[in-house]
């Protein structure tokens, strides 16, 4: 081919591509492409297989340095054990009381979601575009599934293909997170402010009192994440406007340090809700 | 033949990204061995070639991070077309041409990035120059290494063809 068609090639191929880009730009990544998709088929595995290498060794070391102690560990395990079956009998008690409570004053509590443990197969916590991907075997992940640690929140998920799943972390900056300060109630949203696992907490007015060391939790506004689960602590609060508190938060989860996380199972969330989200995709 | 080793190289680009994101924290800010080989291969100087190869190999790239799915398919086109012109007119077959060539290439694909992030990103930040530096001299750094490397395996291999035909002839 000449270079003159070549060239219209190019312009026709770069133009397709920025439509693309445009059109993806314009919806809130409630959606993922065919070509994600397959992408995610083709790398899930070699990720996976790249994964399991450091982690067999690791393992194997492991085994050999801790021979000796395993016995005493097992015993040490199973003691803990019997306390958590015990305090889970507790909680059960408690939880039978709550919904009691509940159902005489006539309250609708949310309904409690499962966890699921899965392997992070590939983790970008560094770079500008922030990334997960994850293993979640024989049952596969649906796009905006909550993605959870045991600190806090991670992300959700964006892109699924068979037993492969992309995670947007909270900290990218093109994620947010309907969330609430834990000690006043007050409701705002949670970005990524970019830098490292940077966070900050838009739209509190000045009128709140906001403290450095106040929790925030999910605030369960969003139709993705569930009330409740921890998203950060406040380190700064600045007056960044003359509306609205500029606060910055400490993470909840150290992502440089996670190896394992959860999909919460939950339901999702109602069609007609999500049709009167703007942008929102059942 | 050469796209089987196209292949091969696109393999082991996946593989080094892989473990190098799993063992080195903050490897995929200095290093970008997709591009390496979308250039190494722009210089062979067809730029169809070099334009598509650009293409799948970003959207490759794509797949492992989370922006809208094509940034990189972008702006690796961009930078294998632009190559594949640039080796149609120069001739660079020195290793510290290939490193000039690299670490632009890096230069230019980091500027498309921060470009297309600005018009689609919602809330778009001007990447630190450190990284920008840094990730422009590895990359020249390790494709100048894979161009003497495979240089070197080529007329290694050149020359055992060379003396086998000169045996045979003698028998």
């Amino acid at each position: 081919m000449d270079e003159r068609r070549t060239g219209w090639l190019l312009v026709l191929l770069l133009v397709g591509q920025l439509v693309f880009l445009v059109i993806q730009g314009g919806q809130d990544r409630t959606s993922d492409t065919v070509l994600e998709r397959w992408g995610l088929r083709v790398l899930g595995p070699a990720a996976r297989t790249v994964a399991s290498v450091p982690e067999g060794f690791s393992g194997a070391r492991e085994g050999l340095r801790l021979r000796g102690s395993l016995l005493e560990e097992n015993r040490r395990l199973r003691r803990e054990v019997e306390d958590l079956k015990l305090r889970l009998l507790r909680l059960s008690d408690i939880e039978q009381e709550m919904r009691r409570l509940g159902s005489a004053v006539r309250y609708a509590a949310p309904p409690a979601g499962r966890i699921r443990a899965v392997d992070i197969i590939y983790a970008d916590h560094s770079s500008w575009l922030r990334t997960l991907l994850l293993y979640t075997g024989g049952q596969p992940s649906r796009v905006n599934q909550p993605v959870l640690s045991p600190s806090g929140l991670v992300g959700r998920v964006v892109s699924s293909s068979g037993p492969y799943a992309k995670v947007q972390l909270i900290t990218d900056r093109a994620a947010s997170v309907g969330a609430m300060l834990l000690r006043t109630r007050r409701q705002g949203v949670v970005r990524g402010s970019g830098r490292g696992s940077g966070l900050v907490l838009d739209y509190v007015p000045l009128q709140t009192e906001v403290r450095p060391g106040d929790m925030v939790v999910t605030a369960g506004i969003d139709g993705v994440y569930p009330r409740g689960i921890p998203v950060g602590t406040v380190i700064r609060v600045e007056q960044g406007g003359q509306l609205f508190h500029h606060i910055e938060l400490a993470a909840a989860v150290d992502f440089g340090a996670l190896d394992q996380v959860y999909l919460l199972e939950n339901a999702p969330a109602p069609r007609r809700l999500l049709e009167t989200q703007p942008g929102g995709r059942p | 033949m050469a796209a089987l080793k196209l292949l091969l190289a696109v393999a082991v680009a996946v593989l080094v990204h892989l473990a190098g994101q799993q063992t080195i924290s903050g490897f995929s800010l200095a290093v970008d061995v997709f591009l390496i080989v979308v250039v190494l291969h722009a210089l062979g100087g067809n730029s169809l070639s070099a334009m598509l190869v650009g293409f799948l190999i970003g959207l490759l790239h794509d797949t492992l991070t989370n922006g809208p799915f094509g940034l990189f398919g972008f702006a690796d086109t961009i930078v294998g077309y632009g190559t594949a012109r640039l080796a149609q007119r120069l001739v660079i077959q020195r290793p510290s041409g290939v490193l000039g060539v690299v670490s632009f290439a890096a230069v230019v694909q980091q500027s498309i990035l921060v470009v297309l992030a600005f018009l689609l990103l919602p809330n778009p930040a001007l990447p630190d120059l450190v990284w920008v530096v840094v990730k422009a001299a590895t990359c020249g750094v390790l494709g100048m290494a894979a161009y003497v490397l495979s240089r070197r395996w080529r007329s290694g291999a050149e020359a055992r063809r060379r003396s086998r035909m000169s045996r045979l002839r003698l028998d």
